[in-house]
């Protein structure tokens, strides 16, 4: 098996990678018929197969589980999760031969084993399923050719795709047929009435492809989503407590800052939460992060080659072959950093607080999701996908950083992210020491605008709010946010 | 001469900018317990966290505690209303969770929370043994809180305020979805706490009272005012219903003339049975009452009924007409029903406006994502006029007070004009009048042919058009009968049972 997107020619590589079109809610008008009276079989009981199956049953829609022998045998929490809910639950070889629908929702770096082992017990002219690439584009699985191949990947966590849905509305999703699996053309069908299934039209369907997704989210992942996050909050601790402020007010700050900061950034984009500052720190704040996307710009370049090459696939497996060597040693380290270890003080902080006393945190935010976002459409990915990957979910992995510290949010992620943030993580401290020496308490742990008069040039602020706001990822950020004004806050305490 | 307990002076307080206190003076002294009433919007709640210096106010409040007595010295005021956190401290639940099963665990179990509690405030885990027990609780202690019924969480805060012992403990709303023994239980256990020195002020407009209450006043118009006992269920609300919209006078058409039928219905989480062996059925434009304890099973039934159980799908259960499970999605189901329950208000999505949240009844959705067609924007606006909200149309939902969020999502369960009411405890935190006007206005809703179940714990406050009772125990059916109309004994006897 050999990296898929590699056998392409070139033009059919950028043929996929531009594959992205905003679908009108008049091309669900069809529901769920594509899928009515067909056996929908889920492998995988986890976070997203459990909530993705119980939105599909409440759709109208015939779903089971299938899952391995170790796991019905010792009635493990994924066998619980499918029989208490009164699903039907069998084995491999109970299942797969019934299923029209296969829906694959084991960890991605199972995918080649559970594969391998069901494409055998499936019927001819099934369709198989995936909520993310990797296993089609990075390790070039063959399918059989009868077979139509499909994915469905909601760009939320399960939870949410199960709490949108009974709400009434959905969560954002990407939706995709492998060129290569779609003997009868029937697959787009099948995975528009999936994404009715589990509400993902009402919210908003990028219609994308297997090559797309993957080379954008793990893109997406590795730079702004978790590398910066995880790489800023431990320079701006570490920073604080070199210049003395108390540990349980910075531990405070820097674990629910990122989550308040976004809040803004998801309901106003880059401007909006730029917006927030004053008008001196928004100056600071915009000249100091494009110094950083400076810095930066060669890292991120060279994660989003490694992705296109499949270096990083090839070395991540490599590193999951030789038993995840890396991958644990880079987990405990970041365990042991001084700000996972110090717990959140007991301390009020308001809301506008989080702005002014953590403007680097805002800067950091900033540089990071523009150089995703431009690092990625250079590449040829399109606009819409890079705002998906970049600003989109930022928000939504913060909350995770709120609820726990970078240990959370790297449990949560998959292992394909976890390893990318760590890689990311490990090169960009050192890329950005020089330039932490000069920040002082001013842009992390106390208010920015303490003794300064508060006055700015007008022709500077008219500069650089034109610069924020007329960056791409806010036009085309704004088009797509309206389609989702209606996602829930996340309330946190 | 001792110095009173709490001395007010000058006080003035304000909630959501309106002025509702002006000048207000009042003592307690030691030795009296107090129920304050008053009309839903009075103040009575901004005046309680006043005094546990929990809102900001002007003039003076000066509390004395007994620096001799053993119970803390602390004011503490019990919410009507509490919203519980999961184990990373996010209050981010949904309506249907807590029938969902899940092995990752993400709330606290009430024992947990309990030994929390009792190490934050220093207490013997002894202590709240008697008082788990006497309010049957003891059973709970290994259930997550997600898991609670609403009247079940009503418990566990009585719990605590009962064990912490407070040397001035303020309760709003107390008796709130108890059902009748718990209500008794809790008075005698509040008379024992009166019994060793704790001194109460319960906000209530209720007329089962502790017998240790010994003094009452009325808050109207910003004025704290003393009445005897018998005055106390007499509050006026000034807001009159007035002719009900056309739109709601139209008989609902039904689909079917079953509108549900269960056959030996069994829900279990785990070890844990919840419903057993339940068989009912419930007939196009029959009026039925659901009663039973608190955790008997009810709302778990009415989940049934709504689409919202995920063990429904391997029972025998019909819904309007058509075996559940059978290619139907649940928005088929919710389309006939109209439902409101505490729980259902608990999770509804407070970032919705008043007409929003009202709009959004059309689609059985938590928040509005569509575009109102015209006539039924209409309808929006006629209805809220109706409840007399318009003038909060615009306002969050959250800005209201408990009481008017209630009358809000009252409006919302009717807006379709739907074949089926499911009603469960739908007025919890309204006042008497308020709650006469609303069943006044479900016996209406009935003469047109709607069908209803409906959930109260009082049987004094029941709209008149219910004929027929299901009363579960344990979650098994206990009794199923016609409910005699003039029959006071009988009435007398529905009470005890639940
Ligand atoms: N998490 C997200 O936020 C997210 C978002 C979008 C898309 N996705 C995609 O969704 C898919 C599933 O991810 P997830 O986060 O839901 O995973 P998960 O929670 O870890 O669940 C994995 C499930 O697969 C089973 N499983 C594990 N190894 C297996 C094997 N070798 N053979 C058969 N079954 C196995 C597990 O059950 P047992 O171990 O008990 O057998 C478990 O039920 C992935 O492709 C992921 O990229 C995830
Ligand atoms: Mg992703």
């Amino acid at each position: 098996m050999s990296n898929y997107f590699n056998t392409l020619p070139l033009r059919e590589k950028l043929n996929q990678l531009g594959v992205c079109e905003f679908m009108d809610s008049r091309e669900f008008a069809d529901g769920v018929n594509a899928l009515k009276g067909k056996k929908l079989v889920i492998i995988g009981c986890g976070a997203q197969g459990l909530n993705q199956g119980l939105n599909l049953r409440d759709s109208g829609l015939d779903v089971s589980y299938t899952l391995r022998k170790e796991a019905i045998e010792g009635k493990r929490d994924s066998w619980k999760n499918a029989t208490e809910n009164n699903f039907k639950v069998g084995t491999y070889q109970e299942l797969i031969p019934t299923a029209d629908i296969l829906i694959n929702l084991t960890p991605d770096k199972q995918h080649t084993a559970v594969v391998k082992a069901v494409m055998p017990l499936m019927k001819k002219d099934a369709t198989l399923s995936y909520s993310h690439g990797f296993n089609i584009v990075e390790e070039g699985m063959q399918i059989r050719k009868d077979i139509t191949v499909i994915m469905v990947a909601p760009k939320c966590p399960g939870s949410e795709v199960r709490a949108e849905y009974v709400r009434g509305f959905g969560v954002p999703t990407l939706i995709a047929v492998h060129p290569e699996n779609d003997p009868q053309g029937k697959g787009l069908a099948q995975a528009k009435a999936y994404a009715v299934g589990t509400g993902g039209h009402k919210a908003g369907v990028l219609l994308s492809s297997f090559v797309a997704e993957v080379k954008s989210d793990l893109m997406g992942e590795q730079t702004i989503l978790c590398g910066l996050l995880q790489t800023g909050s431990i320079l701006s601790f570490d920073k604080m407590i070199e210049k003395g402020i108390d540990a349980g007010y910075a531990s405070k700050l820097v674990q629910y800052g990122v989550e308040v900061i976004t809040e803004a950034l998801k309901q106003g984009g880059i401007t909006a939460m730029m917006d927030r500052l004053s008008n001196p720190a928004k100056i600071k704040a915009f000249e100091i992060s494009e110094e950083m996307k400076d810095i930066m710009r060669p890292l991120f370049q060279k994660h989003q080659d490694d992705i296109m090459s499949g270096e990083f696939s090839k070395t991540m497996m490599e590193d999951w072959a030789n038993d995840d060597k890396n991958l644990l040693r880079w987990r405990a380290e970041t365990g042991e950093t001084a700000f996972e270890k110090t717990p959140a003080g007991d301390v009020k902080i308001s809301e506008q607080e989080y702005f002014d006393n953590y403007t680097l945190m805002v800067a950091f935010i900033r540089a990071g999701v523009e150089l995703a976002f431009e690092t990625m459409v250079q590449a040829g990915i399109k606009p819409e996908s890079a705002y998906y990957e970049s600003l989109h979910e930022t928000p939504l992995i913060a909350n995770t950083i709120a609820r726990k510290k970078l240990f959370e949010m790297n449990r949560v992620i998959s292992d394909t992210a976890e390893y990318g943030c760590y890689l990311f993580d490990q090169a960009c401290k050192p890329l950005l020491a020089d330039f932490m020496k000069k920040v002082a308490t001013d842009l992390v742990g106390k208010n920015f605008n303490e003794g300064k008069d508060g006055g700015v040039d007008n022709r500077k602020l008219i500069d650089v709010n034109e610069a924020i706001r007329t960056h791409q990822v806010e036009k085309v950020g704004a088009v797509l946010r309206k389609a989702m004004t209606a996602m829930k806050a996340i309330k946190t305490a | 001469m001792q110095r009173p307990l709490l001395h007010i002076q000058d006080l003035n307080l304000k909630y959501q900018n309106k002025l509702v206190f002006d000048d207000l003076s009042w003592a307690i002294q030691k030795g009296e317990q107090w129920v304050l009433s008053g009309i839903s919007g009075s103040g009575k709640t901004t005046l309680a966290k006043a005094f546990a210096g929990l809102v900001d106010y002007a003039g003076e409040i000066e509390i004395n505690f007994d620096i001799e007595s053993k119970l803390p010295a602390k004011v503490l005021f019990i919410e009507s209303w509490y919203q519980f956190k999961n184990i990373e401290g996010v209050a981010n639940f949904y309506y249907q969770q807590r029938y969902t099963a899940q092995q990752a665990k993400d709330t606290l179990t009430v024992n947990a929370e309990l030994a929390h509690y009792g190490k934050e405030n220093d207490l013997a885990f002894a202590d709240v043994e008697p008082i788990l027990i006497a309010l049957r609780f003891a059973s709970l202690k290994n259930s997550q809180l997600i898991e609670l019924s609403s009247g079940e969480h009503k418990k566990l805060q009585l719990v605590k305020a009962l064990w912490l012992k407070p040397q001035l403990l303020i309760i709003d709303q107390p008796y709130v979805g108890l059902d009748a023994k718990s209500r008794e239980k809790l008075n005698i256990l509040l008379d024992q706490a009166c019994a060793d020195g704790v001194q109460l002020i319960l906000i209530s407009n209720e007329d089962e009272l502790p017998k240790s209450i010994n003094h009452f006043a009325e808050i109207e118009n910003g004025k704290l005012i003393e009445i005897s006992a018998q005055e106390i269920a007499l509050a006026k609300s000034n807001n009159e219903l007035g002719e009900i919209p056309e739109f709601l006078k139209e008989a609902p058409v039904y689909s079917s003339d079953l509108i549900a039928k269960m056959v030996d219905v069994n829900i279990s989480y785990g070890e844990k049975q919840v419903l057993k062996n339940i068989n009912w059925e419930v007939k196009a434009g029959e009026k039925w009452l659901l009663q039973g304890p608190n955790g008997s099973g009810k709302s778990t039934l009415l989940s049934l009924i709504n689409g919202d159980h995920p063990q429904s799908y391997a029972n025998e259960l019909y819904l309007f007409g058509n075996p559940r499970g059978s290619g139907e999605s649940i928005w088929d189901i919710k389309q006939h029903i109209g439902l409101i329950s505490p729980e259902f208000h608990w999770y509804f999505d407070s970032s919705s406006t008043v007409w929003q949240s009202v709009a959004s009844g059309f689609y059985d959705s938590v928040g509005l994502f569509q575009q109102l067609p015209y006539t039924k924007s209409k309808q929006v606006d006629e209805l809220i006029a109706y409840f007399g909200l318009t003038e909060n149309k615009n306002d969050l939902l959250s800005s209201l007070s408990l009481g008017k969020q209630r009358l809000v999502l009252l409006a919302r369960t009717i807006i379709k004009n739907p074949e089926l009411l499911i009603l469960d405890e739908p007025c919890q935190g309204l006042d008497q009048q308020q709650t006469a006007h609303f069943n006044q206005l479900v016996d209406e809703l009935c003469t047109n042919g709607m069908t209803v179940i409906y959930v109260g714990h009082y049987e004094s406050q029941l709209p008149s058009c219910l004929e027929k009772r299901i009363v579960l125990e344990n979650g098994e059916v206990k009794k199923i009968e016609k409910i005699k109309k003039e029959n006071h004994k009988v009435q007398a006897h529905l009470e005890l049972i639940d």
